[in-house]
């Protein structure tokens, strides 16, 4: 059979598709041929399973039938659908998600640009296809693991809403293009050292250090914003304390207070905006892991503060007391400030870093030759 | 620069398959892999790069599938300019050390390399299952390439290059790891790939391999073209008539120059340059008088390995020139 070759001056759509399809079946039938993706599918489905192990009615919580006599917790506090939704969030999407399962999708998949940089980026090179379109078609290939683990995960967190809490909530699916985008953001890093050490190893571990730098940045920005917003409330607090007084006695100690507390505030706003101008420019993989939860709309009554508990004091030093009351209040302060961070911020600054790094690899790799 | 034996006029471009002119390569650290390489392949004939390591023949071949970007480089690839991707897909190109997806069946291998090259899903499927067919791996299609043997991994390799029917097939020691009946059915290959109309390049240690499939050829040295042309070309000057006879050399035949004894008994030979065929009938005329018996006259010319042999150790007068030891090994792969 001969083939009529056309002379062609460019390519055409078509011919792209061809080949970026080939190449996300190829990339499938990688990740077929490892252990790892059908491990953490089947974790996947582990998952889910302990989630529809638990229920909750009006006596109580049980797994797998058998009461755990925790009281308090039951489906007036907690409706089913929000105790599923809470759980998927925590459960599903934080921990299992947004850690483990992406730690395993970057174990999977470490080996694919070390793999085309030493043995077959010459096979690949010399057909008709750019270097930059290799590169961003592999690396949209690597995310095919999260992609795929994510997308049958909410499918079957879907089926759990639906079934065990009668919630038929399309809002799961959110978790399918954060989750692959929260491992994007980790994927690009290793897929630039893979590709420039040509080792997996070295790129899994300089992209979990990333990682735990990510996230002890992340950290820093929300102890300094708890602090910023605790500090706030004590101002206003003496504030009011001043406001209400009466005369000039204790006048004068309520505005040493309130000098102090704005001391305070303003430190904890200097660390804070710090922290927070720092983590602008790094992927914010906590954030983007959360930003299922407002996709779920879960807000009955989690996370606020219960009846009876709205006062809040603060001690003869004008600092919040210690209280369950007060603790609350300022975590609900500060959810509402990161409930103030859009989308946009919070994801699309973490592509703006995605895009610097495949950048920086894309011009590497424009620049080698084989 | 290129030195051709009697320097012939290149073809028409549109006869050309490969037309480079000033092919340079300067990689960093100032190392000069290429220094202006100048080569012309016509289409249709199947062409042979030589040279010893380092001579920069896989810099070359790169530098024609895009993997490695010249310094400078003017001239065309299939009429397009050396570096348009879409020409790419009238290439097939095998890399000496490719190292294919090990995950892949043998048929999805070549699948995918079709696809690659811009290849449709039906014409892809059929090309695969002829091409599988033609390097003889129908059998093991459909076992993981991880699998395979060296062997059978390098015909897996060729049904790739072929797979997308190119009009220019750029192989880079395609017999490496093969054994004799597959570097004997892969010579049958270049040919009958030759005779459909394709031209061939064949980058290869193997002299021998060399010399019996390929129309021209083209020794590389120290990064440039050295000699280019067809063999009988590149051997005229050293083309000599060579008179055997039997018995004990008489001194009065001193004058023709010196006999040089042959294996098995009492022969020797004497060799004249050619153009010297009035001389030739003179050595027998003396010869015969001198009661020898002529067992033969002959035409000889160097061997591909003579002359590479002879180009390599004069470049600098000496073989350390371009490595000794690479020469040393090139010519033990060749025997």
């Amino acid at each position: 059979m001969r083939i009529d070759h056309a002379p062609r001056s460019g390519l055409a759509f078509a011919d792209l598709s061809v080949q970026t399809w080939a190449m996300l079946v190829a990339a499938y039938r990688e990740l077929n041929a490892r252990r790892l993706f059908w491990v953490a599918l089947a974790l996947n489905v582990l998952v889910i399973l302990v989630i529809a192990a638990v229920g909750i009615d009006e006596e109580g919580i049980s797994v797998l039938g058998y009461d755990l006599q925790i009281p308090g917790i039951t489906s007036k506090l907690f409706p089913p659908a929000d105790f599923y939704k809470l759980m998927i969030e925590n459960l599903g999407v934080g921990i299992w998600l947004a850690w483990l399962s992406t730690i395993l999708a970057l174990l999977s998949t470490s080996s694919m640009f070390p793999d085309l940089a030493s043995g077959g980026v010459d096979t690949m090179l010399s057909k008709p296809i750019g270097r930059a379109r290799l590169f961003l078609t592999t690396f949209a290939c690597g995310l095919l693991f999260s992609t795929l683990q994510v997308l049958s995960f909410s499918l079957m967190a879907f089926l759990l809403l639906g079934i065990r809490a009668g919630a038929w909530e399309p809002g799961v699916f959110v978790a399918v293009p954060l989750v692959a985008a929260l491992f994007s953001y980790l994927f690009c890093v290793q897929a630039v050292v893979g590709f420039i050490t040509r080792s997996a190893v070295a790129s899994v571990i300089v992209t979990l250090l990333f990682w735990i730098l990510v996230f002890v940045i992340d950290l820093g920005e929300s102890i300094t914003l708890f602090q910023r917003t605790a500090s706030r409330i004590e101002r206003e607090m003496v504030q009011a304390r001043m406001d209400t007084m009466k005369g000039d006695a204790g006048r004068e100690s309520a505005q040493k207070l309130l000098t102090e507390a704005d001391v305070r505030l303003e430190r904890w706003a200097l660390a804070n905006d710090i922290a927070l101008g720092i983590k602008t420019f790094l992927p914010k993989t906590s954030e983007t892991a959360q930003l299922t939860r407002r996709a779920l709309a879960i807000s009955a009554g989690i996370g606020q503060p219960a009846d009876g508990e709205q006062e809040m004091r603060v001690d003869e030093n004008g600092i919040l007391q210690r209280t369950r009351a007060n603790r609350r209040r300022v975590e609900a302060e500060v959810r509402k400030e990161l409930d103030k961070r859009t989308v946009t911020w919070v994801v699309g600054s973490s592509l703006a870093f995605e895009a610097v790094v495949l950048a920086v690899g894309l011009a590497y790799f424009r620049r080698r030759d084989y | 620069m290129v030195a051709t034996a009697q320097a012939p006029v290149p073809p028409a471009t549109g006869a050309l398959a490969i037309e480079l002119a000033d092919v340079t390569k300067t990689y960093a650290g100032k190392v000069q892999a290429l220094r202006g390489v100048e080569m012309h392949v016509r289409r249709g004939e199947i062409f042979g790069l030589l040279g010893p390591n380092g001579a920069g023949k896989s810099t070359l071949v790169k530098i024609m599938t895009t993997i490695v970007r010249a310094t400078t480089a003017r001239g065309t690839i299939l009429g397009a300019p050396v570096g348009h991707r879409p020409t790419l897909a009238r290439v097939g190109y095998l890399p000496e050390h490719h190292r294919f997806p090990q995950y892949l069946t043998g048929r999805q291998c070549v699948e995918f390399f079709g696809a690659m090259n811009l290849l449709r899903r039906a014409a892809r499927r059929a090309r695969t299952e002829e091409m599988l067919e033609v390097v003889g791996m129908r059998a093991w299609a459909d076992r993981r390439v991880g699998t395979y043997s060296k062997g059978m991994q390098q015909r897996t390799g060729l049904a790739a290059a072929l797979v997308n029917d190119p009009e220019l097939v750029i192989l880079d020691e395609p017999t490496d790891g093969v054994d004799p009946v597959g570097r004997s059915e892969i010579r049958d290959l270049l040919l009958r790939m030759r005779d459909e109309g394709r031209t061939v390049f064949l980058n290869s240690h193997l002299l021998g391999e060399v010399e019996l499939v390929c129309d021209r050829v083209a020794i590389m040295l120290k990064g440039r073209v050295e000699v280019q042309g067809t063999l009988a070309e590149l051997t005229q000057a050293s083309r000599r008539w060579r008179v055997a006879f039997e018995g004990a050399p008489p001194a009065s035949i001193a004058g023709f120059g010196r006999a040089l004894p042959l294996p098995g008994g009492l022969r020797h030979a004497v060799e004249l340059a050619d153009g010297e065929l009035a001389r030739v009938q003179a050595l027998i005329d003396l010869l015969r008088a001198e009661g020898c018996a002529i067992v033969g006259v002959s035409e000889t010319r160097e061997s591909l390995e003579e002359l590479f042999l002879r180009l390599v150790r004069d470049v600098d007068g000496r073989a350390a020139a371009v490595g000794a030891a690479n020469i040393n090994n090139t010519m033990r792969e060749a025997r």
